[in-house]
């Protein structure tokens, strides 16, 4: 009995969370064994339990492989084009204070706006293959890593610099032994930020131009009201997001532990 | 001498202004003299200019605009009513934050726009589908950056109102309330991009009218002035927004201007 208790105390966090997210799932699965739905509602329905045995289907028709493989190579190579372009910009914008000045204005403005409103001009000059794809995921995932990058370049201590300087180092040593150490923790965090972009732009970016991969999967079931094909999409992207951020998390955590806790962005 | 501090001062803004007007003018330029303008792939600033004047007069613009704003201030206040009470009570109660955070970080992480194709055939092309879309993506802003402002209550000020014979509500409205605000202001800014992401993606999808349509719909008819048009008038809202906030952010918690990452 104290055991138990005692088991659970220490456990409270992992227990409540996870029981709630069981407890919810349920309760869903439950639905149309308590109510009858009227016709109309249940051609939208599904329940956990047919969720998963669709998710089994499609993995063993090897229906979800193929469309996964296109998604996964939009996402890559949005993704490290994103970081190739991101990083470098973000370290000379960061040093130097004209490049800074004359990149602002654009920088601000694309940040501001929603990338996904270049989709439809980039459908229109790359098509419907993979390029507008990885494209979309380029725009979205490439101002977060440049701006995260600025603010570790420009976060750096003046003193620091200036003792690096003082016994000879040259601008690239200074990048090397000050700059880019301390702007790690920033770039990774933009890499968390970047992740979840990129991820948007695959989803909605295969939403419209496209006649492959997951969000192409969940755009053509869903108008053919195939609710189950749509959820299991929806939860492999869930799935996806969730081990990608967790890890970049796990990563931030253990490069700076001196840091105040803050405010949850995704 | 005058001149040249007068330009160290302003150096930003000059150079900033300077290169939107040089790219412009090489835009321009490039596309008159250097290379012809295939109409159908691309445009130049003078065309987009003479659609702007057109779209200004004309009446369709101001339809989309009114038409999308409708649908973000529906969804936008829903997020507001439900994100800032549940993030205050998941801040407030360790235990209802235990209950809550994962299934809501699960959610928060995730892109939820995958289930715009399911909203907007559930709650139809109009005005409701793209609201409960806004809500889904706007909420949790809300909900995460409340909850942190709660939780970062001084526990020393909470102690003070309690040993002075405070109420619980003192303790809410002098200690927590001005504690969290600058927190939601920050969550607001963020909930503003999210929401925008909404509009867009749901307009996109389905509609017949809205900014997002009209952008989707000149790319289709090859229109290309004037999606840029939509383009840029949507920029100009984003922009407006996001500066407005971040001042706000700045007249609120000034000690938190620095530390932000956007």
């Amino acid at each position: 009995m104290t055991g138990l208790a005692s088991f659970y105390r220490e456990k409270e966090a992992y227990l409540l969370g996870i029981g709630f997210v069981v407890f919810l799932l349920a309760i869903w699965e439950c639905v149309p064994l308590l109510i009858t739905l009227p016709r109309g509602y249940a051609l939208f329905f599904t329940t956990p339990s047919r969720i998963a045995v669709t998710f089994y289907r499609l993995l063993v028709e090897g229906k979800i492989q193929e469309h996964f493989y296109v998604s996964v190579a939009a996402f890559l190579s949005g993704l490290g084009i994103a970081i190739a372009v991101g990083l470098p910009f973000g370290i000379i914008m960061g040093r130097s204070r004209t490049l800074d000045a004359l990149s602002d204005p654009y920088v601000t403005a694309l940040n501001a706006t929603p990338r996904l409103v270049w989709l439809p001009l980039f459908i229109l000059w790359f098509g419907i293959g993979i390029w507008s794809k990885v494209m979309i995921v380029f725009v979205g995932a490439v101002f977060p890593l440049l701006i995260n990058t600025y603010a570790g370049v420009k976060n750096v201590d003046r003193v620091l610099v200036n003792v690096v300087r003082s016994f000879g180092a040259n601008e690239w040593q200074v990048m090397k032994v000050v700059v880019l150490p301390n702007s790690l923790p920033y770039i990774i965090v933009g890499l968390r930020l970047a992740i979840g972009r990129a991820i948007l732009g695959v989803v909605v970016g295969e939403f419209f131009g496209s006649s492959k991969g997951l969000g192409f999967m969940i755009a053509s079931a869903a108008s053919n009201y195939k609710v189950d094909v749509v959820f299991t999409g929806v939860a492999i992207f869930m799935g996806l997001s969730l081990i990608l951020t967790l890890s970049v998390k796990k990563l931030e955590n253990s490069l700076a532990r001196w840091r105040p806790e803050t405010t949850k962005t995704f | 001498m005058g001149l040249k501090e007068k330009y160290h001062e302003y150096q930003r803004p000059i150079l900033g202004m300077a290169s939107v007007i040089g790219l412009i003018l090489l835009w321009e330029f490039t596309l008159t003299y250097l290379i012809p303008v295939d109409p159908f792939f691309f445009t130049k600033p003078s065309l987009i200019g003479t659609a702007f004047r057109e779209q200004l007069s004309g009446e369709r613009l101001w339809h989309d605009l009114a038409i999308s704003s409708r649908a973000f201030i529906w969804g936008f206040s829903l997020s507001v009513i439900v994100g800032i009470p549940l993030g205050a009570v998941m801040g407030w109660r360790r235990r209802v934050e235990y209950t809550l955070d994962p299934l809501l970080t699960a959610l928060y992480a995730s892109p939820l726009v995958a289930l715009a194709p399911l909203l907007i055939i559930f709650f139809g092309v109009g005005l409701l589908g793209k609201a409960v879309l806004v809500f889904l993506l706007a909420v949790f802003p809300f909900i995460f950056n409340t909850s942190a402002g709660v939780k970062s209550a001084d526990p020393l000020l909470i102690n003070v109102v309690r040993s002075f014979g405070g109420k619980e509500l003192d303790l809410y409205l002098k200690v927590i309330l001005p504690g969290t605000f600058p927190y939601i202001v920050a969550g607001t800014r963020l909930a503003i991009g999210r929401g925008l992401v909404g509009i867009i993606v749901g307009e996109f999808y389905a509609a017949s009218e809205g900014i997002g349509f009209a952008i989707q719909n000149y790319g289709d008819t090859y229109r290309l002035p004037d999606m840029f048009v939509g383009i840029i008038v949507l920029s100009a809202i984003a922009v407006a927004l996001t500066e407005l906030l971040r001042k706000a952010e700045l007249m609120v918690a000034p000690w938190r201007a620095g530390e932000e990452i956007r």
